[in-house]
């Protein structure tokens, strides 16, 4: 497994899967909505699908003495990897937020979302969203990736929206909590995120085993 | 002994049907896979390579089957696609240091000696190279881990003549040392010089599966070429 992981970092990949993880730091910007961040990440893997595509890339790596099943789990191992990289940047930019800037005027200030662990969850559900609708509808046909990137986008921009709306109703302003206030909550926020990103993932990983089984390459 | 064994394989396409196609790879012998071109070659490689899902049929490699023992089987396999080119800007040198991995039986002389042979640099990148260069690029991979079976697609294609007749030379060896080599071309004197056996498709049926002698001999007039019976059979017209 370790090999078809290296032979995606260092074939498959393109130069901006790695570059858009530092997208993972506009959690620090303030005034912007942040899991714009999410997209960007998902933007660099996209490209990256793109750039494999045309070098040939999966039937090379079905050709590899590897089950089918493991050229599908090297794709699922690598964006999990690059989504990883940038929710630890995405965590450490909470954390500061959380700690030595939770009064900064800048963020109290703030119209839109907070970085807090909310955020960092609704950006593993976005993950997730990734995984399900974009890496799943790829694998249907190996080849084919706008349609699917384009519906990852709408429900990704609505959940961005919906996540940015979400303290501005009546009673759900603990979701934008600062520092580490109601932090019982945002830990069962984040926790509920990360679920959603296992779960999806989960479930497009197998789907994705069982259509590329059956496809013709 | 039959290092591979394709039975009853169907794929159909809406205008295309590889039609129950049967044969064996036998060990130590070169079996040559003939056809024109769009007869079904390819279809039958790849699904002998998982990479076409056939409708039905079994294809087993060394006692196994396909299904269930790929990452294995491929292993002692050695495969090349024809001119399809990979990584069109990676460096040969990258991609040999990550397919070498694959395999624990990868051969680092054998590794240095066809790229000698073939006269590749390790530093250049497939864009860099004419289609019979990649054609060399994908033999050498296929080549450098001691595999027990080549499935070679097209694999003359694009080749100068001379490179050709080394190519061929280099069959000759390997089946000297034991070792299966198919290959599919539609470049018959490329059977006549090497084949031990023939496979024969046309439009996606196997026409016969037998030793090259007993092709002759079943199949050609008096003193008729390889050459000559295959355009006749292709023709259509009746055997001898």
């Amino acid at each position: 497994m370790r090999d078809i992981l290296r032979k995606e970092i260092r074939l498959s990949a393109s130069p901006l899967a790695f570059l858009f993880i530092a997208f993972g730091l506009m959690f620090l910007i303030p005034g912007y909505p942040i899991l714009c961040s999410a997209f960007f990440v998902t933007l660099g893997l996209f490209q990256s699908f793109q750039f494999a595509r045309e070098a040939n890339d999966i039937v090379f790596s079905a050709l590899l003495p590897v089950a089918k099943r493991d050229v599908v789990r090297g794709k699922y191992l690598f964006v999990c990897g690059v989504e990883a990289c940038a929710l630890v940047l995405m965590l450490l930019a909470v954390l500061v937020r959380m700690t030595v800037l939770k009064d900064a005027p800048v963020y109290r200030a703030n119209a839109l979302m907070n970085a807090n662990l909310f955020a960092l969850g609704t950006a593993l559900l976005i993950f997730g969203l990734f995984n399900l609708i974009f890496l799943g509808g790829f694998f249907k046909t190996a080849y084919k990736m706008g349609r699917a990137f384009v519906t990852y986008i709408v429900c990704a921009f609505l959940t961005v929206g919906a996540a940015e709306a979400l303290h501005h109703i009546p009673g759900l302003a603990p979701v934008n909590a600062f520092g580490t206030d109601h932090i019982g909550l945002q830990l069962l926020l984040l926790a509920a995120g990360a679920a959603a990103f296992a779960l999806l993932t989960f479930l497009s990983y197998n789907g994705a085993c069982r259509n590329f089984e059956r496809i013709d390459l | 002994m039959s290092i591979v064994e394709v039975r009853n394989l169907v794929k159909k396409y809406p205008s295309f049907t590889l039609d129950s196609a049967s044969f064996r790879i036998e060990a130590g012998r070169i079996t040559g896979f003939i056809g024109r071109n769009g007869a079904g070659k390819t279809t039958t490689i790849k699904s002998m390579l998982n990479l076409v899902h056939p409708d039905s049929g079994e294809v087993d490699c060394f006692g196994l089957p396909l299904a269930g023992n790929e990452k294995a089987i491929k292993k002692r396999i050695g495969y090349s696609t024809g001119t399809v080119g990979w990584y069109p800007r990676k460096k040969i040198r990258d991609l040999v240091g990550i397919v070498r991995r694959f395999y624990d039986t990868w051969d680092e002389d054998a590794y240095r000696r066809y790229l000698a042979l073939f006269d590749l640099d390790e530093n250049k990148a497939p864009i860099e190279l004419s289609e019979g260069m990649k054609v060399k690029v994908n033999l050498l991979l296929a080549l450098s881990h001691r595999a027990e079976v080549l499935i070679l697609d097209e694999p003359t294609s694009g080749l100068d003549p001379f490179s050709r007749g080394e190519l061929l030379d280099i069959f000759t060896g390997l089946r000297d040392e034991g070792v299966a080599v198919f290959f599919s071309t539609h470049i018959i004197s490329d059977i006549e010089k090497c084949a031990d056996d023939i496979v024969y498709i046309s439009k996606g049926r196997i026409a016969a599966a037998m030793p090259r002698e007993a092709f002759a001999a079943q199949f050609s007039k008096d003193g008729e070429s390889l050459e000559e019976t295959m355009l006749r059979l292709e023709r259509g017209e009746q055997h001898a």
